[in-house]
């Protein structure tokens, strides 16, 4: 069956069956920025904003979410346009394998949009659901630091 | 001073990979691809009696089911090493024996995913239950022969008895060990036991494959070892080398559990069956228990010492867990003593003794470390056993008894990979400069002084705070056997092609080798479009292994680099008509010396020199292709500093402070020099305190999600500070050397040393877990 | 695996999905992450309660109603900005992960009730009341819920109701050695003071044998005492949890640590209070 959903700020109609997850629907439909590294909701790879909130969409059935507002990581910046704060994790070292990436962006972007100058500990909070085992966090964490501090100096919020 | 090394430059990949805009396997997705599903074995020993798929075939969708009943019988090894692979060959892809809860029954190549998942049900096996070998160090005495009659053998010379369950066996000595250790005034025996662990890199291992246009297999894989993968399933799938081309796309880490091959030849046997493309994708359930993990060991290190601290003598005995099968069981047996026993290389009776033996457990493989992990456990241990008992400060006996530049150790040329080793000099290191400088910024005295046993801030206090260190060497390369190659040719608006073998696997390897030739060739990093790992495109590389990319890979990178700039030179000259020794390079352009009495001649750019070659005189492509072997694997070294907090009511131990110094030579990036050591020092702590497989009674896995196994979150991480102190490796690119690998080695043995510290007690058994630690507080010392 | 053919229905009020959840088979969707992990294909269909309007927290003179929609981030946010809820948003934001929490509903999760959920604990010391509709219409403690093994009946959770009054000292907590683990169990305790007396008290455990166990005899012993350190030595003999060992911990290492952090946590209310 054909459901729609708005992906990316775009009207879509995606084939679906109703049990598939979110994430199988998404990738199966071409958003293949939107990873799957366990399917269990535990590694926070396949993140994505639903209406605005950080989810994992290997845990959401997508009929459940039919017609919201979804955003993935190529909703939140470009190669060509790229957000703040991927500009920041690329020049950190925040990536290494990449495959973390879009989750840690989803996820840092959820969180600097809600709080632009979390402090430590709600960065450590705002990032709890994303494993890494390239970088081991510590350039990650800088960069959301860093992106905070860009924004809070430019006196704007993550967009 | 350099221009493009040693500078924090952005990855390449950089962007595309924050953007979601690379490609790894999963995300190719081809017309009319088959989906492959994998039916495991959940018997630890069994032999398949038959196979019934009768109804699975049946099923709309299905097309195709592969086990042992028409795939061929080939034995061969998954490791992907060198070849011949010093691992026997003793896997065949579908057998009709399984050897461990996750082995490969049958495969089942359906329209979809879902179809091929239910079709699994529909497929009845006949197995007879075989018992089981669950506990390595029964292994060798066991009636229970767990090759039997399968036809496994070495393929390179060296001992391999099937018949007793050894997968690996390994015997060095140096000078005579027994003789020396009875002779010493103090000795210490102990035994030391390090688990199995996951590489979790976050992406699951997957690979999907087609036929091309005219007839050949293409195969994209997330592996470490493409030039591997395409040996390999040409001698398994019958396939000639030239129908293969293998494609590593962006891979999502590594760490050592990439370097087999596992999925490439059953998508390669079903395209190649069916003409369609196909795919396989593990589920993480699966990368637990059907991939690689790190080996189980059981390490006895007797140690003869005089009462002023002198080792005399050192014995390492390991026992290695190979699991079902021996990947890698020979190599990882003989790194466990050539990467530890030449640190102290003033021992002058040194002996090694291992074997490694088959189990029905999951199996062994690469994994970062690659034995020096398991057997530092023991060696920074005892090394501080014997400074506890001669009262020596560690710092000082490291700095007094430690290879130096300039020295040798018997034990390169004694513990080769398969054969013999390779002797050479140690002439690069700042390892004293590591331990000063890590003493200073973990505040290795002062703490040393607040803390201890009997400290007023310990005694009669429930938490208990120390501080320990640990001192690691390993390797850059294996010597005379690994070999890359590198390949460049320049474009007429002054870019580069650069095509390398080498694998990046998120390492970054593609900016590094980017930034060598840059640095070679004074232009910047941006002009060289990077191919790598394209068996079709790029040369020959070993692949992403042994700590071997930038060191070796790196050079291969140089040399090659290095004659471009001949021809780039020569060209210019020409084009300056001045002669070849007045010229140089100089950002991007070619300049006539000021030293020569024609510098008012000007300087040309790379732009209008590739133009000219291509177009105006004496035509001809500028380019280069360049292979290198390095006759040295020249060690990086690290030292660890830790300072935890142990809970003495719960066994919990925390860790609070994190210090490493670490010497890799040159770091080529910074930034990412500092990332490998930080990721590997993250996964060290966490493997030392938290990473295991728990096994049913039947040899099955119970903890096999991450939120079972336990992987840290940034919510978890102590505070680590890495700091880069440099040597100078003239045979690596720049004087690098390697840092990939080093950094798992520390937390446990520093972890432990620091625990003794703190409580007067040893870990002898990893991982530290709350329950176990408490049971070690509660005994007798 | 779930079945392709599963059915979604989307009530717009409570009878209807009442009425749809009698057949067997077919079962209420909130956020979906329990459903996902069971992955049961006896499962035909899905009443999902998105349109249901149990997306609320109320506050009443002397009650917060929070509807069973409600996510475990919507009342850690609630709780933040109305400076109220505090102990169970406490022990609710030490759950799962940041993006688990934004799916994770209070009604799931109360349905469900896994041996590691990090609810039940605060809303049994919490003395938490809740409305379900269906089957057993009516009012209930959480804790009678749980223990009238009323969870299987068909029924859906229409909110739970908390006490306004926070005057009491409460102290919450989740053991696991990591931030993203299964606990393997969780504490909470809540006493009511009078000045350095004890009014009332509860202390709750989840993750033990029958999983939760209140320990009534030690309630018991607390009130009407003064507060003193010295109550922790006496209370440590009414304090036994009975676990069931894992391939992790034996039942004996976790029956100490729990013993150990329940008396840390009462200690540290102790010392707060005195």
């Amino acid at each position: 069956m054909k459901i729609s959903f708005n992906i990316n700020n775009q009207n879509r109609e995606l084939e679906l069956n109703p049990n598939q997850t979110l994430l199988t629907v998404l990738r199966n439909n071409g958003f293949t920025e939107v990873k799957c590294g366990c399917n269990e909701g535990e590694c926070g790879a396949c993140l994505v904003l639903l209406d605005d909130k950080a989810v994992n969409s290997c845990q959401v059935l997508a009929m459940s979410v039919q017609n919201k507002k979804i955003k993935t990581v190529k909703g939140i910046g470009t190669l060509h346009n790229p957000n703040l704060i991927q500009k920041i994790f690329a020049g950190t070292g925040a990536d290494q394998c990449g495959f973390c990436s879009p989750g840690m962006i989803v996820a840092s972007y959820s969180l600097l949009k809600e709080n632009s100058s979390p402090s430590d500990s709600e960065i450590l909070e705002g990032l709890d659901g994303n494993l890494c085992r390239c970088t081991g966090y510590i350039k990650i964490i800088e960069a959301v630091r860093r992106s905070s501090s860009v924004l809070l100096k430019n006196n704007v919020e993550a967009e | 001073m350099f221009k493009y090394i040693k500078k924090p430059i952005e990855k390449i990949d950089g962007l595309a990979l924050v953007t979601g805009n690379e490609k790894y396997t999963d995300d190719f997705y081809f017309e009319n691809m088959l989906h492959i599903s994998i039916l495991h074995s959940g018997y630890a020993h069994a032999k398949i009696e038959d196979i019934d798929d009768s109804t699975a075939l049946r099923m709309p969708g299905v097309v195709d089911v592969l086990s042992y009943k028409n795939v061929k019988q080939i034995l061969y090894t998954t490791a992907g090493q060198g070849y011949p692979e010093p691992s026997p060959y003793d896997t065949v892809l579908f057998g009709n024996v399984m050897r461990f809860v996750g082995d490969n029954v049958c495969a089942v190549a359906a329209e979809t995913k879902e179809i091929a998942d239910s079709a699994l049900k529909k497929i009845k096996v006949k197995y007879k239950r075989l018992k089981p070998i669950l506990h390595f160090e029964e292994s060798e005495n066991s009636k229970i022969i767990i090759h039997k009659d399968d036809g496994a053998f070495p393929k390179i010379p060296v001992y391999y008895d099937a018949s007793k369950n050894l997968a690996a066996k390994v015997e060095a000595e140096v000078g005579n060990f027994e003789e020396a250790f009875q002779n010493s005034e103090n000795k210490i025996e102990q035994t030391f036991f390090t688990q199995y662990a996951s590489h979790c890199a976050l992406e699951p291992h997957a690979a999907v494959s087609y036929i091309d246009t005219r007839g050949r297999l293409v195969i994209i894989s997330t592996t470490q070892v493409p030039f591997h993968v395409r040996r390999i399933v040409s001698h398994i799938a019958e396939i000639p080398i030239s129908k293969i081309r293998v494609i590593k796309p962006r891979i999502g880490g590594g760490f050592g559990g990439k370097q087999e091959v596992l999925l490439e030849p059953i998508v390669a046997l079903v395209t190649w069956k069916t003409k369609r493309p196909a795919k396989l994708v593990y589920s993480r359930k699966e990368v637990f228990k059907s991939s690689r993990t790190r080996h189980e060991y059981r390490t006895i290190f007797k140690v003869g010492f005089q009462k002023d601290g002198k080792i005399n003598a050192m014995h390492l005995d390991a026992l290695e867990n190979s699991g079902a099968y021996g990947s890698h069981a020979l190599t990882v047996l003989s790194n466990a003593g050539s990467k530890t026993l030449p640190l102290l290389n003033k021992i002058e009776n040194l002996k090694f003794t291992g074997k490694g033996v088959y189990t029905n457990l999951p199996c062994g493989g690469a994994y970062r470390g690659y034995g020096a992990t398991e057997a530092y456990f023991g060696f920074g241990q005892v090394v501080d056993m014997v400074c506890e008992a001669s009262g020596n400060d560690i710092i000082e006996y490291y700095k007094k008894w430690a290879i130096k530049s300039g020295e040798t150790s018997p034990i390169f040329k004694a513990l080769g990979e398969g054969k013999e080793g390779v002797a050479m000099t140690v002439t690069s290191t700042s390892l004293n400069e590591c331990l000063e400088v890590g003493a200073r910024e973990s505040g290795w005295y002062e703490k040393k002084k607040l803390y201890g046993v009997n400290s007023t801030l310990n005694k009669n206090n429930r938490y208990k705070r120390g501080i320990g260190m640990a001192d690691l060497m390993q390797g850059s390369a294996i010597p005379e056997i690994d070999m890359a190659s590198a390949y460049i040719k320049m474009n007429d608006d002054g870019s580069f092609n650069l095509n390398v073998g080498a694998t990046d696997l998120g390492t970054g390897s593609d900016t590094i080798l980017a930034q060598i030739a840059s640095e070679v060739l004074d232009t910047p990093v941006d002009k060289f479009i990077v191919t790598s790992s394209d068996t079709d495109f790029t040369p020959f590389d070993t692949g992403a292994y042994a700590s071997s990319t930038t060191y070796l890979s790196g050079q291969a990178v140089l040399k090659c680099a290095k004659q471009i700039k001949e021809q780039i030179l020569k060209v210019g000259a020409e084009m300056l008509g001045v002669s070849l020794d007045e010229v140089d390079i100089l950002d991007s352009n070619v300049v006539v010396k000021p030293s020569s009495n024609n510098e008012n001649k000007g300087e040309v750019s790379y732009q209008d020199i590739c133009s000219y070659s291509f177009y105006q005189n004496n035509q001809f492509q500028i380019q280069a292709a360049v292979s290198h072997v390095s006759p040295k694997s020249p060690p990086p070294f690290a030292v660890h500093f830790v300072e935890i907090e142990v809970d003495t009511f719960t066994g919990i131990i925390k860790v609070l402070n994190y210090v490493a110094t670490v010497d890799c030579g040159t770091p080529i990036n910074t930034t990412l020099a500092e990332g490998q050591a930080e990721g590997a020092i993250v996964n060290g702590i966490s493997y030392a305190l938290f990473e295991n497989y728990y096994f049913s009674n039947h040899g099955k896995m119970l903890n096999d999600t991450f939120g079972k196994y336990g992987m840290y979150t940034a919510a978890d991480i102590p505070p680590i500070k890495v700091h880069l102190i440099d040597s100078y490796e003239e045979t690596g690119p720049f004087g690098a050397k390697s840092i990939s690998e080093i950094n798992i080695n520390g937390a446990l043995p520093a972890i432990a040393n620091a625990f003794y510290n703190a409580t007067g007690k040893r870990l002898y058994k990893a991982p530290f877990s709350p329950e176990y630690v408490l049971k070690i507080l509660k005994s007798n010392p | 695996m779930l079945s392709e053919n599963l059915k979604w229905y989307f009530p717009s009020s409570l009878p209807q999905a009442v009425k749809l959840i009698q057949k067997p088979g077919i079962i209420l969707h909130a956020g979906g992450t329990r459903i996902l992990k069971t992955q049961s294909k006896n499962i035909i269909g899905l009443v999902d309660i998105s349109n249901l309007k149990l997306n609320y927290i109320k506050s009443k003179t002397n009650s917060f109603h929070i509807g069973a929609a409600i996510t475990f981030n919507e009342l850690i946010k609630y709780s933040k900005e109305n400076n109220c809820l505090k102990m169970l948003a406490a022990a609710l934001s030490q759950a799962a992960s940041t993006p688990l929490r934004n799916r994770i509903t209070i009604g799931g999760s109360l349905k469900d009730f896994p041996l590691w959920s990090n609810l039940y604990a605060p809303l049994i010391a919490l003395n938490a009341m809740m409305e379900i509709k269906g089957n057993k219409s009516g009012i209930y403690s959480v804790e009678e819920y749980v223990s009238e093994g009323m969870i299987k009946s068909k029924h859906i959770i229409k909110e739970i109701i908390l006490p306004r009054k926070e005057e009491f000292a409460w102290k919450v907590m989740r053991f696991a050695l990591l931030k993203f683990e299964y606990p393997l169990f969780n504490i909470a305790i809540s006493l009511k003071l009078n000045g350095k007396m004890i009014d009332d008290s509860r202390l709750v455990i989840t993750g033990v044998r029958n999983r939760f166990k209140r320990f009534k005899k030690a309630e018991k012993f607390l009130i009407g005492k003064n507060l003193s350190l010295n109550l922790l030595n006496e209370i440590e003999k009414f304090v036994e949890p009975k676990f069931v060992s894992d391939y992790k911990y034996s039942s004996s290492y976790k029956e100490t640590i729990a013993k150990v952090y329940f008396k840390d946590l009462l200690s540290e209310i102790i010392k707060e209070n005195l």
